[in-house]
This record gives C-alpha cells, sequence and structure tokens, in this order.
C-alpha cells in the first residue's frame, strides 16, 4: 500500500523583486494513513510553504519542483477539475488565526455545511435535511452544542472558533488533514482542549495529520513524529518522545530549549542564550516595595451599560531587584492591571505606590513617575513609530524629559544596554530593517534612556521567534542583575515565569488567586486554577504534581 | 556612516531619501506626472500673465474685436459680447480660478485638519460636540451656504475664497479624523504616552506626520473641487462681476445670448479649461494617493 502523502525532492522558489529566493529546497517526507506528523521551525523556516503546497494552495509567484504524491497520485501535475475534488475531499486545512478564517456574516452552520455542498459524497447532491444531519454530527464531533449551528462566528470564543474550523476540516471525511498553527492565539487552557481534541479525532477515525507549529512541546503533545525545519530544510526528523529528550541538531536544541519545561532545575534562572549571563548578586531578601498596587480596582460598562471589574480589588507588590511574573489567560485582567500601574488608566479606587509615596493622576508628578516605571509591548513592530530611526526611538523618551545636551550619549549607552552592539550601527536604521527581536531590544533601549526603576513588560517576547525568545528572557534577567532593575513581565506563559521570574502572581477573573514564589506557586500550586493552568502545559512538568499528571489532562 | 554625523542631520538625511523615494514613486504613474507639469505650466504662465500678455484687452472699453467674431487669425478664439479676445478671458481667468483654488482648499484643509485631529485625539465631550458640527455642516447643502455667505459679506475674491473655505472642510475633517483614529489605535502611541509624552509631543511627532500625507492627496483634489466650486459661484453671478472668472464668462456667454447665436467659442474655451484643471488636479490627487497611502498599492501592481 502506497503511504498516504509522500513528498520527494520538495523544492519551492518564490519570485521576487530581487530575484528568486528559495523558500524549501530538497524536502522529503513519507506519512503513512493515520499517522501524525508534526513540522516545526521558525517563521521564515519554510514549514508553512510545504504544507500548503500539498494542496497547491501557494501563491502564483511560487515555483515548485520535485514530486507530491498523494495517494501515489502527483499533486503538481493534476488538472484543476482533479486538484478541486482532491481539496477537502482527501485533504483538508485547519488554517491559522480562526477569527480571520471565517466569514463573519454567515452562520457557522453554513459554513460547516459549504464543503459537503461542494463535495457531496458519493457525487450525488445530499438534501438539506442529510446536510443538517451531517453537520450536527460534525458539532457533536468537536464537542460543540449542535443548537450553535446558527451562530455567527463572533458569538463564538477564540477555542469554539477554532473548534468550527476543525469541523470544517472534518466535514468531507478526509483522510488527510494539515492543521498550520492551530493553537497559536489560544489560551493555554483553550490550547490544551483544541489539541486533545484534534488528537482523539485523528485516532479515531484513522486520519494522516501534519501539524506545524513553532512550539515543539505543541507538536510532541499530539504528533507522533516531528521533522524541524531550518531555512528550508528539513535538518531533523525522529519520533517525538526521542527529538524532545535528546534533539542532535542545533537548531532543534535550540527549539527544544526555548520553551522549558516547568519544575526542570536546568531551565531555572536560565533562559536559552548564547552569552553566559552574568552570576547572581548579593541580594538581601527583605527589601522594601518599589511599585505597590493597593486594593486596586477598574471598571469597565460592556456595550449593554453593565459594569465588568477588569480588576477587581488587587494588591500586588514589586521589590526592587525582582522579577515579578503576573500570569493568567487573556481577558483575566493583567493588561489592564498594568496599564493602571502605568498611570494609563485611571482606577476606580485603590492606590498605586511607587518608592512608598503614592502616584499622581496627573500633571507634571505623573510625567515624572513615568521616567521611573517603563512599558515593554507586545508587539515590537507596532510599539515603534515606522518612520522614526532607531536613533529617534530611544531618544524619545529623553526628549521628552528634557534630559537635555548629551542626549547622542545616552541613547548609544541605552542600546548598548539593550544589547545592540555596536550602537552606532543601528542608530540610522528604520524598524523595518531590523529583526523582530533586534526591534524588542530597541522598545527596551527606548525603556532604558530613561534610567526607569521598574519596567512593566506585556508579553515581552509572545510575538518573538523562539530562538530570539530567550534571548530578550536573558536580557531582562541580565538588566536586573547587573543595574537592579525591577520588573513586571505579564505573560501567559508559564515557562517564561520559571525561566526568569523571582515570584509569580496568578491572574483570575481580575483578582490575584495565587502569590509566592516561583517555586511555590508553580511546583505546588494551592489554588485549582494554578493548577489547571499548570495541566495544560503541553509538555507538562517535570515534578508532576497529582492533578497535573497526563492522565488527568483530558478532564481539564 | 561615520560617527561624526550629527543626530539631526541623520534625520534630515532621512526624509530627502524618504522624499526622494516618493517622487521616484510618484514618476511611474504617467497620469500623475502629466497632470503636474500641466498644472506647473499652468501655474507658470498664470502668474506670468501680466508679463506676456496685454491686460488692457480685459476692459471693455478698450476692446476693438466685433460682437460675437468667430475665431480668426486676430482673435484665434474669437471675440465675446463685447468684443473681447475670448483667449485672453480664458488665459486671464486661469489667475483667478487658481488663485480661489488654491487658497479655498487650503483653507478647508486647515479647517478639516484641526477639527479632524481634535476630535480623533482628544475624545470626550468635546469629539462629541466637533463631531456633531462637521456632520452639522456636512448635511448643509454647501453651495446654498456660501452664495448666502457670498452675498451678506462684501463682494471680491477674498470673499468666495472664504465662502468654500468655510463650507468645504466636513469631508477633510472625516478624512483627517480616521486617520487619526487609526493612527492612535497603534501601539507606538502607547510607547510614547508611558514614556510621558504629552498631548503636544503625540500630536505633534507621532499623529501630524502620519496624516500629513493623506492630508497632502487630499488637498489636491479638494483644490479641484474649488475650481468647480468657484466657476459656479461666478456663473450665479456671486462674486465681483468686474474681474475675469471662468464662470463668469459662462454667465456671460448664457445671459448675452451667444448660445442661442451658436457662438460656441464663447462657451467651450472656459468649460475646456475648467474640466482639464480639474482633471489634473484629479490625476496629481490620485497619484499622490496611491504613492502615499500603501492600502492603494496592491491594485496597480
Amino acid at each position: 500500500m502506497s503511504p498516504l502523502l509522500e513528498l520527494k525532492n520538495l523544492g519551492v522558489t518564490y519570485a521576487t523583486g530581487s530575484g528568486e529566493v528559495a523558500a524549501v529546497r530538497g524536502v522529503d517526507l513519507v506519512l503513512e494513513p493515520g499517522d501524525t506528523l508534526g513540522v516545526a521551525g521558525e517563521s521564515g523556516s519554510g514549514k508553512s510553504t510545504v504544507a500548503m503546497s500539498v494542496l497547491r494552495l501557494l501563491p502564483r509567484s511560487a515555483k515548485v519542483s520535485g514530486e507530491i504524491l498523494l495517494d501515489g497520485e502527483d499533486v503538481t501535475a493534476m488538472k484543476w477539475g482533479r486538484l478541486r475534488a482532491v481539496r477537502w475531499a482527501e485533504a483538508s486545512v485547519v488554517f491559522q488565526g480562526a477569527m480571520h478564517a471565517l466569514n463573519p456574516v454567515r452562520k457557522i452552520g453554513e459554513q460547516i455545511a459549504e464543503p459537503i455542498r461542494l463535495h457531496p459524497p458519493g457525487g450525488k447532491a445530499l438534501s438539506d435535511g442529510e446536510i443538517q444531519a451531517k453537520v450536527t454530527e460534525l458539532l457533536e464531533q468537536v464537542d460543540l452544542p449542535p443548537g450553535r449551528a446558527g451562530a455567527y462566528p463572533h458569538e463564538l470564543s477564540g477555542g469554539q472558533k477554532q473548534r468550527v474550523m476543525i469541523a470544517m476540516a472534518l466535514a468531507c471525511s478526509p483522510r488527510l488533514i494539515i492543521a498550520d498553527e492551530p493553537t497559536t492565539a489560544l489560551d493555554v487552557v483553550v490550547q490544551a482542549q483544541v489539541l486533545d481534541l484534534l488528537g482523539r479525532l485523528v485516532a479515531e477515525q484513522g486520519i494522516g495529520l501534519i501539524m506545524i507549529s513553532h512550539d515543539l512541546s505543541v507538536l510532541a503533545a499530539t504528533c507522533r513524529r516531528i521533522a524541524v525545519m531550518y531555512d528550508g530544510e528539513i535538518v531533523e526528523e525522529r519520533p517525538s518522545a526521542e527529538l524532545m529528550s535528546a534533539p542532535h541538531h542545533e537548531h532543534s536544541k535550540a527549539l527544544a530549549a526555548a520553551f522549558p519545561t516547568v519544575g526542570d532545575p536546568v531551565s531555572r534562572f536560565a533562559p536559552a542564550t548564547s552569552t553566559p549571563l552574568p552570576p547572581e548578586p548579593e541580594r538581601s531578601a527583605d527589601q522594601p516595595a518599589l511599585l505597590e498596587a493597593e486594593d486596586l480596582r477598574v471598571s469597565f460598562r460592556d456595550r449593554s451599560g453593565k459594569r465588568i471589574d477588569a480588576v477587581a480589588g488587587v494588591s500586588l507588590q514589586v521589590r526592587k531587584d525582582e522579577i515579578v511574573a503576573l500570569v493568567g489567560q487573556s481577558g483575566s485582567g493583567k493588561t489592564t492591571l498594568a496599564r493602571t500601574l502605568l498611570g494609563l488608566q485611571k482606577p476606580d479606587s485603590g492606590a498605586v505606590r511607587y518608592d512608598g509615596k503614592p502616584v499622581p493622576l496627573g500633571g507634571a508628578g505623573l510625567k515624572a513617575y513615568r521616567r521611573q516605571v517603563q512599558l515593554v509591548l507586545q508587539d515590537p513592530t507596532s510599539a515603534l513609530n515606522p518612520n522614526h530611526t532607531v536613533y529617534e526611538a530611544v531618544a524619545e523618551g529623553p526628549r521628552i524629559h528634557g534630559m537635555g545636551a548629551n542626549e547622542h550619549e545616552i541613547v548609544v549607552k541605552a542600546l548598548e544596554a539593550a544589547e545592540l552592539r555596536p550602537a552606532e550601527k543601528f542608530l540610522d536604521r528604520l524598524p523595518h530593517e531590523l529583526s523582530g527581536g533586534q526591534r524588542q531590544r530597541v522598545v527596551i533601549a527606548g525603556a532604558l534612556a530613561l534610567d526607569p526603576g521598574v519596567i512593566v513588560a506585556d508579553e515581552p517576547v509572545a510575538s518573538l521567534d523562539a530562538s530570539v525568545r530567550g534571548e530578550i528572557l536573558a536580557l531582562l534577567l541580565r538588566l536586573r542583575r547587573e543595574l537592579g532593575l525591577a520588573g513586571l513581565v505579564i505573560t501567559h506563559d508559564l515557562g517564561l515565569a520559571w525561566n526568569i521570574a523571582d515570584r509569580v502572581a496568578v491572574m483570575y477573573r481580575g483578582e490575584l488567586v495565587e502569590v509566592g514564589t516561583v517555586e511555590e506557586v508553580l511546583l505546588d500550586p494551592k489554588h485549582d486554577y494554578t493548577k489547571s493552568l499548570l495541566a495544560a502545559l503541553p509538555g507538562g512538568t517535570a515534578r508532576e504534581t497529582p492533578i497535573a499528571a497526563h492522565s488527568h489532562r483530558r478532564g481539564v | 556612516m561615520t560617527t561624526a554625523e550629527k543626530p539631526g542631520s541623520i534625520v534630515w538625511r532621512r526624509r530627502r531619501e524618504a522624499v526622494a523615494k516618493r517622487w521616484h514613486e510618484f514618476t511611474t504613474n504617467k497620469a500623475g506626472v502629466f497632470g503636474l507639469a500641466f498644472l506647473g505650466l499652468l501655474t507658470l504662465l498664470a502668474i506670468l500673465a501680466p508679463v506676456i500678455s496685454d491686460e488692457s484687452g480685459l476692459d471693455v472699453t478698450k476692446a476693438h474685436g466685433g460682437s460675437l467674431n468667430p475665431p480668426s487669425g486676430e482673435f484665434w478664439l474669437g471675440t465675446d459680447i463685447d468684443g473681447r479676445s475670448v483667449l485672453l478671458m480664458t488665459f486671464w481667468g486661469a489667475r483667478i480660478s487658481l488663485l480661489v483654488g488654491f487658497s479655498a482648499a487650503f483653507l478647508s484643509v486647515l479647517i478639516g485638519t484641526i477639527i479632524g485631529i481634535a476630535a480623533a485625539h482628544f475624545g470626550g465631550w468635546l469629539s462629541g460636540l466637533l463631531l456633531r458640527f462637521t456632520d452639522f455642516f456636512l448635511v448643509l447643502p454647501s453651495l446654498v451656504l456660501a452664495v448666502a455667505l457670498a452675498s451678506v459679506l462684501e463682494q471680491g475674491a477674498m470673499t468666495v475664497i472664504v465662502a468654500i473655505g468655510v463650507t468645504a472642510w466636513p469631508s477633510t475633517a472625516r478624512l483627517v479624523r480616521a486617520q487619526t483614529l487609526t493612527i492612535e489605535g497603534r501601539p507606538y502611541i502607547e510607547r510614547a504616552k508611558a514614556l510621558g509624552g504629552g498631548h503636544l509631543h503625540i500630536v505633534g511627532k507621532h499623529v501630524l506626520p502620519g496624516v500629513m500625507p493623506l492630508v497632502l492627496a487630499n488637498t489636491t483634489l479638494v483644490v479641484g473641487n474649488a475650481v468647480i466650486a468657484d466657476a459656479t459661484l461666478a456663473f450665479l453671478g456671486v462674486g465681483n462681476p468686474n474681474t475675469v472668472s471662468w464662470g463668469a464668462m459662462l454667465q456671460t456667454a448664457l445671459n448675452n445670448g451667444a448660445i442661442s447665436k451658436g457662438a460656441w467659442w464663447n462657451l467651450l474655451p472656459p468649460g475646456v479649461a475648467i474640466v482639464v484643471v480639474v482633471l489634473a488636479f484629479t490625476l496629481v490627487g490620485r497619484a499622490l494617493e496611491t504613492v502615499l497611502n500603501p492600502r492603494l498599492k496592491g491594485q496597480h501592481s
């Protein structure tokens, strides 16, 4: 029996303005029916191009060489009619970002029915009743109540939308499903549910699965084998457990190290970085609080005018010389809390104190306070004005605060502190000429230029590639050790907390449910919510707490 | 780059390069270049009109051509009812049309930009008030308002400029407000606030440079509209009857029976002039929009 999918010496080149760029070179892959394969790699490694080439979903500028055999039939040589029949009926795709891949003005039931209408099983059109029954069956398979068929995409949560995408992919009972970063935009808990669902359906129905992700632990949780791509080539392909425990290739090692296992002592205070970290300085255990929130409350009104407590009575301290990680799902109020601490959002009640003194709500006092507490945003691409050079971006703060004549010196010093060396080389660059990691360093340099006491970083590495992630985290840790810079890092990623934080605060529905040292909270969680967060980690934790054991993952 | 280069000069070099790049992109748009060249030539000729032609030919008392003579060797485009050269009148009409067009467009874009940025930046009750104010002007029939304004103010070019300027700004205000809202939603504004930047800093450093390209493209389109509005007002008899303008020429042609006598040379030159000038402004405006607004680029490549 021929394999379900076989790629033979696949090459894809894109024609761009400056000549041809090889996105994929000499890729060989084999997938047997019912097998699961993960493709890992950073952005630009060619992993999505490989996946999309299977159904010839590449843009016109792409040139494909080599063979793509789907059930022994070469996809590259197919006529349009045959290709149309193969698409969805034999192989289907779960696209990245369910919020954009669904049509916002059509009910999800109709959207699931669309492929069934286009590719009726057995070649004859189904009656409306039969289609309805099929949609109901599909919704049940993805654990959505059949009544939701009449809902519009905006009425569903992110996880539910991703389930709809999976139902659509399953609609024509394909033999191969290609999932392109199916969980990237989702929370840990929802991610665990979606991965679980996908894994179960594939196993039950004997469907072949190719899953693409930049996160090795996500792939390891669902796939039997993992192929690591780097610069258009497959550098390593082995069974998941083997690759996770002992990666051979440099790049696989970097990917594996970028997402540390919580509880693994090797990765504690050791983010993946190529330059060694400075030793831990002497720290007195009993520092006074530098930035402090006391019984902070912030509420918004939703469209119906109902009050929603985004932050409901939070007391939190960030001491000198420590990094506090604020973890929680999206919607838990952690970003609102950070904005309130920075004075960008007015609290309803409660107080923010810096160095023991209450933070003024406006005027010169607030401006002076903002020199002390600086913000690093999630997406460095949008956090920098695209028309401002690196110099202007870093000098913005000093100019606002009138820090005067030695501006050039301040900028160079800040860039060097953010490890952009030599600084002179970067001064006249524009943001689009820099890589993602370099942009984030510019944002950090902009904050450092004001010589702040605390940096508030909102998901500082969420939009960065795995290899850069470790370097940016190492930078934050280095700044803390060398300059005594305190940090409040907001994240949904418990591995990040394990990597660099001293203390963890877990936020759930506007309240802090658990605050303590990283070891206390992550290794011995007290609150149910913390436990469920830990249990949802795709890689599990190194020291299995009873509830976090794999046997319980289904129940999350 | 050498280390000796001053930061300020880096910024200026950047800006020069950006302008050069955009100019290069603009030159690839043939229609835009054509429109710009035409307008440049026309503006130059309009400025030089007193030097290269004789203004006395516009004086009815000194006109020596016959009434409504067809085009001939002496009068290339014929004469009007008073015996004046239509070519000379059309030529001089460009002066007033361009003057009113540019000034009125500048005035309306200035008002529109200030109100648009203020409405988007400050939010709250001020934004609501400004938006209602904009809506009010938007639904007013601007021609009627302009006629009313021009008739209560004293006659003259200035009146026409003000009348067009204060009625044409709402669309610019809407456009600028939308663009400002887009820019204000970007995280780098949040970063600037966290750095301690106030209103002046955010508007001056981030918002204004961001909206200027659109405003510039919009201005060229507004100039075209202002030229039409000017001609319309003159045609309706608002404005100074003693100045020669295209609208006034058309009005004279209509009132003095040039049309019924089949004197097409009284109608076509000012009419075609209006069309061509407005078309040129539109071509330049569209080309600028394509260069400056990245979202429109895909359609042309």
